[in-house]
């Protein structure tokens, strides 16, 4: 009896250390980030790692705001966060309307066709944006010469493209959200007198309000970490947060602390944002590579 | 088909199923504009381009772009030119990269999801505690690494230091030891998918398998080895094939560690094509080389949709 109960303990015991031992190497990086964006400049400059008492810490030797309140002095962060915010929320909401017509017909009509393009709904989301990204900017290019129209560097053309990335996976989890909205919801809606697309706006949504929540987050976030087609497609009137935060780093200076504080002030929506729709985007997440 | 009566009968059932479902093919209208705008037609054009001698005096008329054929393909895959060796070199880092990056970060990942998978308290927030590194934008997390391994004020150093690991400061950005600074930020960020897939995937497994396993008198390792890990392998298997395509094609923690231009030894095919593209406007090149990629990639995407066949679950 005695055995059993000291193995119980020791077992806690490895369990609490694991978990213990997961968390720390999670969470160091970030710790990193945050302490560091407390560190004077001069602080971190003068650090080494072979002078005693010089050594980076972890701990800033004398903590400072320094580096947010200057954290737009050189680098023009808050345009940054200006271009994203606009450029994020604009995928977000295209992002929702088309992913909500698109999931509730592949949900609601069986349709010839609806498998193949159910496919190539998922297989689009596999093929990485490097594939695209040349043919796009000649198209952009082609497109401005031909009719005049401006397509890189501007607020729309990105919107776009960022919707068309954030279209697949946000159809697919729709699609799964709506399934388990049972059909006679819909029917008992259209004989109370509403059309199908009336009963999508009426009764539908309502009841798929989290999971609406889950992929607008989802496009917004997409969109504001893109970077291979931000580094391409923007220019100095619409680069991003996640382009912007690289500024801070040239051939003349490094700036790590104002680095460091512009990452912080780019993670704090992503997080409250995640932290709002966890449950759901995590189901969603994981629905798609198992099979129930 | 039981309608004999003509060879193209069977279509009359499909056009009206055509006609009854049109609001359906409606709805898809706007989601099938941006797939095709932003996928299909750039993919059908990228193939054309790469035939092209597409350069910084042709991008702006594209029609007056000669047609050179095959050279680009033969030019990007011939290890004699230096793009070409760069190429193939690169081919062959990303491959290094990948193996390391997916192995360790599923064992880790597979690790980390049996720990969790135990009961105890504060589970739920240590659950959502590991999914920091996922969710936080890739710059943001590849910039602090590029932080903390930089040599003279760098955290890392100063413990390999400490440890004596190292007599003086080691240079992890530049040359050969760069691929190795991606490798570990990499696994540190994608290790938490991995675990959040195989933890659901734990959960589905019932406990009563694990009940009559321990009735039988099986050990901890043999219940890992004749239940647990068997019943993982189809998650794993899609796991492995999504993290295979998106290692194969990782650029954000390249080019926010490294730079634009990596060096030989950590060069990978998306900075090289990034860097053909829009610093040497050598667009053809450029294109040759992705559709080089995607010819690679095309196979996975097939063994990924036979494999998982997302039509079958929704009849």
């Amino acid at each position: 009896m005695m055995k059993r109960k000291t193995r119980k303990i020791i077992k806690g015991v490895f369990l609490y250390l694991a978990v213990a031992l997961i968390l720390i190497s999670v969470l160091l990086p970030f710790f990193w980030m945050v302490s560091s964006s407390f560190k004077s400049s001069l602080e971190i400059q003068a650090a080494d790692i072979k002078t005693p008492g010089q050594e980076p810490s972890w701990i800033p030797r004398s903590p400072t705001l320094e580096n947010y309140i200057t954290v737009n002095k050189v680098v023009k962060i808050a345009d940054y966060f200006k271009n994203s915010i606009i450029i994020s929320l604009g995928t977000m909401i295209f992002c929702l309307l088309i992913a909500v017509l698109a999931g509730y017909s592949i949900s609601r009509f069986n349709f010839p066709g609806r498998t193949a393009y159910t496919v190539s709904v998922l297989s689009t989301q596999m093929f990485p944006g490097i594939l695209f990204l040349i043919p796009y900017f000649v198209i952009f290019i082609w497109i401005t010469n031909t009719t005049g129209l401006p397509m890189r560097n501007t607020y729309w053309g990105m919107i776009f493209t960022y919707t068309s990335f954030a279209l697949p996976f946000s159809i697919w989890m729709l699609r799964g959200y709506f399934n388990t909205i049972p059909r006679e919801i819909d029917e008992q809606a259209q004989i109370d007198g509403c059309t199908k697309v009336g009963a999508l706006f009426r009764v539908i949504l309502p009841l798929a309000k989290p999971g609406l929540a889950a992929i607008a987050i989802y496009g917004f976030m997409m969109a504001w970490g893109e970077v291979l087609f931000a580094s391409v497609l923007t220019g100095k009137d619409t680069t991003t947060v996640a382009i912007g935060i690289l500024r801070y780093i040239t051939t003349q200076e490094n700036r790590w602390g104002g680095m460091m504080a512009a990452c912080v002030l780019v993670s704090l929506p992503v997080l409250a944002f995640f932290t709002l729709v966890q449950k759901y985007m995590i189901s969603g997440l994981t629905a798609g590579a198992i099979k129930e | 088909m039981k309608n004999t009566r003509s060879k193209w009968g069977f279509i009359a059932p499909i056009t009206a199923k055509i006609r009854k479902n049109k609001l359906a093919y409606y709805l898809l209208i706007p989601a099938l504009i941006c797939m095709f705008l932003v996928h299909v037609i750039p993919m059908i054009w990228g193939v054309t381009i790469s035939f092209l001698n597409l350069d910084i005096h042709t991008i702006t008329d594209w029609s007056k772009a000669t047609f050179i054929g095959m050279s680009n393909y033969i030019n990007g895959l011939n290890p004699i030119t230096t793009i070409g060796e760069r190429f193939l070199r690169s081919l062959w880092n990303v491959t290094y990269y990948a193996i390391v990056v997916i192995s360790l970060g599923y064992i880790i990942g597979l690790g980390v999801a049996l720990v969790l998978n135990q009961n105890f308290k504060g589970r739920t927030v240590v659950r959502g505690l590991i999914l920091l590194p996922y969710i936080i934008p890739d710059s943001v997390a590849y910039a602090v690494w590029r932080f903390m391994f930089q040599s003279r004020i760098g955290i890392v150093n100063r413990y390999l230091l400490d440890w004596g690991w190292i007599r003086e400061p080691a240079v992890w950005l530049i040359g050969n030891k760069a691929i190795y600074a991606v490798m570990i930020a990499s696994i540190w960020k994608g290790w938490p998918f991995t675990c959040l897939i195989l933890l659901a995937g734990l959960q589905s497994i019932p406990n009563e398998l694990y009940e009559a396993a321990r009735i039988d008198g099986a050990s901890v390792w043999r219940q890992f080895r004749s239940i647990t890990f068997p019943l993982l392998i189809p998650v794993t298997s899609v796991l492995l094939l999504l993290s295979t395509i998106w290692t194969f094609f990782a650029f954000n923690q390249f080019y926010v560690m490294l730079g634009t231009d990596p060096g030989f030894q950590a060069d990978v095919p998306t900075t090289l094509i990034l860097r053909e593209a829009f610093s040497s406007f050598h667009y053809g090149i450029g294109s040759a080389m992705s559709v080089i990629l995607m010819g690679i990639m095309a196979v996975f995407a097939i063994f990924y949709i036979k494999n998982i066949r997302p039509g079958e679950e929704m009849v």
